[in-house]
Order: C-alpha cells, then structure tokens, then sequence
C-alpha cells in the first residue's frame, strides 16, 4: 500500500513540469525579456531551470547521493558556485559554443552521476574522482550551458551585466524549487523497504538517460 | 551648416539601409506571446532603431482582419527595434511597415556609389549614358516593408492581400505552401499597379539545420555565378569603408561600422538577381531552407521642386521549410527538439519498469 503511495507521488511529480515543459519557446521567452525589465530575466532563467531536463537529472543524481540536509546544501552550493562562474563569466565576455557540444558533455554529466550512484566505480575497480570536485567541475560545464543559451537570446548591451546576474538569480531560483520536490520524494521514499529498487531504478534511468541524450546532441551536432 | 553637417555625415556613416521586419523563426504557436525586429540596414545587422514617429502605418493583418500596432508594443534594444505581440488565432499573417518620405542630400560620388552598392543599376546606366554621373542628387526616399508568418496549421489567404503601400511584394501563392527546391511567384505592385521590368533581389539566411536541394542549386549556381561573385565583391567593398551616403541618420562611426560589417561579409548565401515580368511577377527559387527575403529600390527622376530623384523601398521576408512529403527521407526531430510531455511520460515509464524489475528481483533474493 506504502509502495503505491509512493508510485503515486513519484507520477503525480512527474507529471508536474509537462504542463510547463516548453523547450520551443524561445519566440516567447524573446518577447518576454523585449518587454519586461530584469524581472523577466529572472523569470526566464528559472523557466530555464525548470524546463531544462539535463539540468534536472543532474541535481537530481547529486541529491540521491547525499545523507542528510547539511550534505545537500554542501553540494549543492559547490554545484551552484560552478555554474555561476561560468553562466556569469562566459555570458559577460560572450564566449560561447556550439550548443550540441555543450548539451552533449552535460548529458555525460548526468551518465557520470548515475554510474557512480550505482558504484560503478566500485565494480569496475576504479577509485572515485572526489565527488565535491566533480561536481564543481560539472557546476562549470552546467553553468557554460546556461550561457550559450542566454547569449542566444537577443540581451542588447544596456544593463548588461545586470540582465545576466538577473538570468543567474533565476536559475538559483528555479534550482530551488526544482530542489524541493526531488528532495521531498528521495527523502520520502528513503524511509520505504522498496528504496533500493528505487535508487536502482533512477540512477540506471540516469545512466540510460544520459546515453540517450549524449547521442542525441551528437546527432543534431553532425547532422 | 546643413549642407557641412550633411557632408560630415556622409564621410563618417555607412550606407546600404535596407529595412526588413525579422523574426527568429515564422512558425508560430496560436496565442503566443512573440517578437518581430525591424531591422534597418543590412539583413544581418541593423544600424539604427526607427522613430514611431516615422512610422506612417505599422499592422498585423490576420484572419481577414487588419490590427494597428500601438505604440506600446514597440521597444529598443541598442540598434534594433523589436515588436512584441501576440500571435493569435491560427492563420498566416502579414506584419508591415510603412515610413514616411524623408529627403537626402548626395554628391555625385556618394549617390553613384550608393546606386552601384545597393544594386540599383537602371538609373546607374541611364546616368552614364546621358552622361550626369557627374550631378549631385536630392532623393526623397521612404520604406515599406513587409513580413508574413505562420500561425499554427491554418493555412488563410491573408498573405494574398494589399496593405496598401506605394510599393509592396505580394506573392502569388501562400509562401507555407511552398518548399525548399519550389519556385514561388512574387509580385510588386507600385501604388496597387504591377512594376515592370524592376531589379528585385531574392537572397536567403540558411536555417540552423537547414539544408541545400542540390537538384536545384545546379541549375541555380550555373547562371547565377556572376551575382555570386558581384555579391562578394559589393560585400568586401563595404567593409573599406568606400560608400559615403546614408538612407537614416544613424550615429554609429566608421569604424564600427567597418567591425560590424567584417562580421557579416560571408553570409554563404547566393542572391538571386531577378527582374519583373511585364506583370510586375519574379519568380524566387526556394533553393534553401532558411529565412528568404526579397528587396527592391525603386528610384526614379523627380521633376519635383527641390528634388532630382524619388525612391521608395520595399522588402519582404518569410521562411522556407523541406517538404516531408517528396524523396527528401531523413528526419529532422533535432529541430524541434524532445518533446518535453513524451520526455517526461516516457522517463516516468521508465522508471517505473526498472522500479517493478529491481523490486522484483529484491523480492526474490529476499525469498531466497
């Protein structure tokens, strides 16, 4: 009975962001940073988050991993550090890259993180890169993937560098509410005897996923 | 003073103002809240933003209705002039733009060169045989630009109709009824009456993932090599900085105006150089998918006082997409991208299969 419950949540949450879900909105998202002053970008930039499903996977791999709230902030804090770098850093000085590339090493990220949840490590006899520092160093990749898509976006050059910290509160913003739920369902579910099968199942839904979309991005970058 | 201040102006400013209404894709979603850019300079940059004030007429033209764009949805963001509305009820849409005549002051050199570098070659060649290449110009000019767009799948005549400007393209057939490898049939009508035997050129901005139908560029590029090359030509000119009269007063100095154009001298497209039958129709190979847009400068001698020529300019723009229906077989998901509803449907199936497989076999070991 406590199993269903707990399938209910999980599909009742998962259910939630497709009525949101739009990555094809960027005609939109345009008009809405045109006519709108900062607080569209904030707005954006959350939409960003929420809407952006590798990021998603990724925050989501990095909280199955972790024990506890202290480790949660600890992590995430790192991991949001990363981005920022990078998001703030490389929209400022207009470095960019091809989108697909980008995508594609954060489709990794996410593989990373599901191969490591599961001990892949382990089971192949290989020790761990420090965890902390991977997901800093994914932090920064996660972060440049933010920047090539608020650069495609038409910024103008007034209020530039405040347009771009008001795109990266959005992102924390969104990384928050994003973080609540996961947290809340993990956390709930950790108290359940099927929680192993549902760690199992998620991080090698994470490492599928990951495949899936690495192949995916280089599909669209060489086709 | 005005005529030094004209003169300042001409040595320090660029030319080549065409003006087109853009947008970043022409497929809209109904009820979407969308932006057009009024462009005001080349296709691929704009130099300066235009004053409401200039503006004599600004409409979207949808479902049989014509609506006024109002003041409020316009905005500036540095040299670009965006229009933000709502893309409405499904149709195909027309979105135009009409400005008010101004008049410009030129000396021989600086007209001249504009006629060679903005294509305008009737009045070039009327000039050097009635031998006036050496004449100053007034030039009263003003433009009229025009866009059409696709609204969800409802496919409405709107795109066939006149907005009524001194000098405007209307195609013949519904421009999303057209594929990349078509031919699509445009008219020019000046003041409501078809323009004959007018230069218009039809060049094309490559989708991010779109793709050239070799069948019909062979044909394409085999008579049109010398535009080509012209193009490329006119293109490397520009950036020395040798053009030396402006169709807006745009405030940007020359050297800015020389970084901007090295960024934009390779556009990889080939236009076509067409002229209008005595219907006033060309006829524009779709050779590419991408952003197609057509352009025409219609000058003439002016016997009014005051002034030696009149022009009026007029664009229009719209996108081309493959068909999926001929032997073009590849798919494209990339350009759309995961739907977010399937992405998300299937994770949560899934996960679900995984869940009941591990669990299953938790059961079993635990049995065991």
């Amino acid at each position: 009975m406590k199993q269903h419950k707990l399938i209910t949540i999980l599909i009742i949450l998962g259910l939630l962001p497709t009525s949101i879900l739009a990555h094809e909105v960027s005609q939109s998202d345009q008009a809405i940073l045109n006519q709108g002053g900062l607080f569209s970008y904030i707005y954006v930039g959350a939409k960003h988050m929420l809407t952006g499903y590798d990021h998603l996977l990724f925050i989501a791999g990095v909280v199955f991993f972790l024990k506890g709230f202290k480790d949660i902030v600890k992590f995430i804090t790192v991991f949001t550090i990363g981005h920022c770098i990078t998001l703030t850093g490389a929209s400022y000085l207009g470095i960019t890259a091809n989108e697909h590339l980008v995508d594609a090493v954060i489709a990794l990220s996410v593989l990373y993180k599901g191969f490591e949840n599961l001990d892949g490590f382990k089971k192949i006899k290989i020790k761990a890169p420090n965890l902390l520092l991977m997901v800093f160093a994914f932090g920064l990749i996660h972060g440049f993937g933010l920047a090539t898509r608020l650069q495609s976006f038409d910024i103008g050059s007034e209020q530039f560098l405040a347009k771009i910290l008001s795109f990266n509160l959005g992102v924390e913003v969104g990384q928050i509410i994003a973080l609540i739920p996961i947290v809340f369902v993990i956390t709930q579910w950790q108290k359940a005897k099927s929680y192993e099968a549902f760690y199992k199942a998620a991080n090698t839904y994470l490492v599928i996923m990951g495949v899936l979309l690495f192949i995916y991005q280089l599909y669209g970058y060489f086709i | 003073m005005n005529k030094f201040f004209l003169a300042l102006v001409c040595v320090f400013l660029f030319s080549n103002h065409d003006m087109y209404l853009k947008m970043e894709t022409y497929f809209l979603e109904a009820n979407q809240m969308s932006s057009i850019q009024l462009f005001n300079g080349t296709f691929e940059k704009s130099e300066n933003t235009i004053d409401r004030s200039r503006m004599l007429d600004a409409s979207l033209l949808g479902n049989n209705n014509r609506y006024k764009i109002k003041e409020g949805q316009w905005s500036e963001k540095d040299s670009i002039t965006f229009l933000s509305f709502n893309s409405g009820e499904s149709a195909t849409w027309v979105v135009g733009v009409s400005t008010k005549p101004r008049n410009i002051e030129m000396n021989a050199k600086s007209f001249n060169d504009y006629l060679e570098h903005d294509g305008v070659k009737d009045i070039l060649a009327q000039r050097k045989k009635n031998n006036t290449l050496n004449n100053d110009a007034v030039e009263k000019y003003s433009k009229h630009v025009k866009a059409i767009f696709q609204v969800g799948e409802n496919k409405t005549d709107d795109w066939s109709k006149s907005l009524g400007y001194p000098i405007e393209f209307i195609p013949l057939e519904n421009p999303y009824l057209k594929y990349t490898g078509d031919t699509i049939q445009i008219k020019l009508l000046r003041n409501g009456k078809p323009l004959v035997n007018q230069l218009v050129y039809a060049d094309f901005k490559s989708s991010k993932h779109g793709h050239t139908h070799n069948e019909t560029n062979v044909d394409k590029h085999t008579d049109k090599t010398h535009n080509h090359t012209k193009n490329q030509k006119e293109e490397h000119s520009k950036t020395q900085g040798k053009v030396t009269h402006t169709h807006d007063g745009s405030t940007h100095t020359h050297e800015v105006e020389k970084k901007k154009d090295t960024s934009e001298k390779h556009s990889h497209t080939s236009a076509q150089e067409l002229r209008t039958d005595k219907n006033g129709v060309v006829s524009v190979n779709l050779t590419n998918d991408g952003i197609w847009y057509l352009r025409t400068i219609h000058l003439e001698n002016s016997t009014k006082k005051g002034l030696t020529h009149e022009s009026n300019w007029a664009t229009l723009t719209f996108e081309v997409k493959h068909s999926h229906n001929n032997n073009t077989s590849h798919t494209h998901t990339h350009e759309e991208g995961i739907s977010s509803t399937v992405f998300w449907l299937s994770s949560i199936v899934l996960i679900l299969i995984l869940f009941i497989w591990f669990n299953r076999k938790s059961d079993k070991s635990e049995a065991a």
